[in-house]
């Protein structure tokens, strides 16, 4: 029964965290469990990487366009969301150069990915896609019902809220790491990294012809030995570790026909990074 | 096989998911360093009500009269601890908890903005930040919830389901944006003391203490958000916090001024 607690010049409403210090750990351990009710949980997210992807134009993009549209056709419910590439490249080079803070930088690079977003609404529109505010996802039974795609961007909202990087001077929460917490906060099935190569290597393979492709790892040998160029933020994998609901992420090559949709039916194909612990 | 078809800058090469910035030499602005960016507090003042509220909101009115540029975040409160007691047994992910946090912060910037609107109390949303400078040239009091915008991309922290990062960390940050030395919080206690002085009538107020000193304590509890504490050592530019009680007249008026009243927290 719910009712006014006062007495210490206070107004409170009974709860279990009534007067309670959020900060304190003892308290804040009482909201936790070992599980969070599940929202989306046969959807998948694919992200295509802006720099791996849309800027090679029309000869990366058309047959991709053309796989995700087939897909589709088959009933896959999917959320696309789009990196911004070279584009965000200089802007960050620029928004350094004048010394804007790391807030003014996070806010700027959104404007870059709703332009590849838009290109790929307008190529795939006729197929029954449509562009998707990144935080209208209630909207996403309504869109799953009726066949529609909707397409996102992938930088989270943290905007000129962005924290203090823990080192140098880049935004830390970039668009890999968005569309990780949106799979996550929505418990999605899958989670696809599209880009331009095979997945994870143990040496950069633009570089070293001998670099050997990583099929599979875990998130904790990932944390414990990671790759020397890390194609995914840093940041998704810190969060990973605290997170509770993604327990597989996969990166696919968007340039090799086939290989989208071979992860799309859950083939582990290209790297398959999994989360061990709970 | 196709080309990127790259845009030649510092970082056209760079991957974006480190620290690697291209070597810029990166020399921070600041946007607007004399604006005051002040916390009211949800369980300390707000649920206090008109008691406590009203001679707070009198002295910031007073620094605004004296030419000194406030922007006014605020805090939940008891129904902020409602809700997220609630959501937490329905096992709710952290981003929902965040998102449903948003509310009373708004709520409560609501009723201090209807307050201050003869004073010229706007009631802004994060997006009106750019506005901040003909607001504030105006002599308005922008009044904005204190929950920054992560929402549903709020990040888990181990063992709890509470979002880390609440009001404390959007005055912090917002104060950290806008290149504010100090960011301030009323709350209805002094700041710090070397014991709860409830129980303890030995303890003593610390004026001024640095993180290093605060993290050594290890206390279970802290005075502000731990992301706030973690974040602080590696601001650019808000490298203070001060903690002020609302309920002892003038420490407001005296923070707004710049000057040191409650406990500092230094970096």
């Amino acid at each position: 029964m719910t009712k006014l607690v006062g007495g210490d010049g206070r107004t409170h409403i009974t709860s279990t965290l009534m007067r309670e210090s959020l900060q304190d750990r003892k308290v804040t351990a009482g909201t936790d469990s070992d599980r969070d009710v599940h929202i989306f949980p046969d959807a998948a997210l694919v992200g295509i990487g802006g720099q791996s992807i849309f800027d090679r134009g029309k000869d990366a993009i058309l047959p991709l366009v053309d796989e995700i549209a087939a897909v589709k056709a088959g009933g896959k419910h999917m959320v696309i969301g789009v990196g911004g590439g070279t584009r965000v490249r200089h802007t960050v080079s620029i928004a350094l150069d004048l010394g804007l803070p790391v807030g003014g930088i996070a806010q700027l690079i959104g404007a870059m990915e709703e332009l590849n977003a838009s290109l790929l609404n307008t190529l795939l529109a006729r197929h029954g896609s449509m562009p998707m505010q990144r935080d209208h996802f209630w909207d996403l039974p309504l869109y799953f019902a009726s066949g529609i795609l909707p397409i996102a961007i992938s930088i989270p909202p943290y905007h000129l809220w962005e924290p203090p990087p823990d080192e140098g001077v880049l935004p830390m929460h970039g668009s890999d790491f968005g569309l990780f917490q949106l799979a996550e906060v929505l418990s999605m099935g899958q989670l696809i990294f599209v880009k331009d190569q095979d997945g994870l290597y143990d040496k950069d393979p633009a570089h070293h012809a001998d670099a050997r492709h990583i099929p599979h790892l875990t998130l904790e040998e990932l944390l414990a030995a990671p790759p020397p160029t890390n194609i995914l933020d840093e940041e998704l994998f810190r969060a990973w570790a605290s997170a509770r609901n993604v327990r597989k992420v996969q990166i696919v090559n968007g340039l090799k026909p086939g290989m989208l949709s071979a992860a799309l039916r859950g083939e582990p194909v290209g790297t398959v990074i999994s989360k061990e612990t709970p | 096989m196709s080309e990127r078809k790259v845009i030649a800058s510092a970082l056209s090469g760079a991957t974006l998911t480190g620290h690697d910035a291209g070597g810029i030499d990166y020399q921070p602005i600041a946007i607007m360093p004399d604006v005051r960016v002040v916390k009211i507090g949800g369980q300390s003042v707000m649920d206090r009500g008109r008691a406590a509220l009203f001679p707070i909101l009198d002295e910031i009115v007073a620094a605004r009269r004296e030419g000194i540029q406030v922007v006014v975040l605020v805090g939940g409160g008891t129904r902020a601890r409602h809700i997220y007691s609630i959501a937490s047994e329905l096992e709710m992910p952290v981003g929902v908890m965040a998102t449903l946090g948003k509310y009373i912060p708004m709520q409560n910037a609501r009723m201090v903005q209807m307050l201050l609107a003869k004073h010229g109390g706007l009631y802004i949303l994060p997006d009106d930040f750019e506005k901040l400078p003909l607001y504030l040239q105006l002599g308005c009091l922008p009044v904005m919830s204190g929950m920054p915008p992560f929402g549903y991309w709020e990040k888990r922290e181990e063992g709890s389901r509470i979002p880390p990062h609440r009001t404390d960390a959007g005055v912090f940050l917002s104060a950290e944006f806008l290149g504010a030395r100090r960011a301030i919080f009323i709350k209805d206690e002094e700041g710090l003391y070397t014991d709860d002085p409830k129980k303890n009538p030995a303890a003593t107020h610390i004026p001024r203490i640095s993180v290093a000193e605060l993290t050594a304590r290890d206390l279970p509890d802290l005075v502000v958000e731990r992301v706030v504490v973690e974040y602080l050592p590696r601001a650019r530019a808000c490298k203070e916090l001060q903690i002020v009680n609302g309920t002892r007249p003038g420490q407001v008026l005296a923070a707004l001024r710049g000057e040191d009243a409650g406990t500092i927290i230094h970096a």
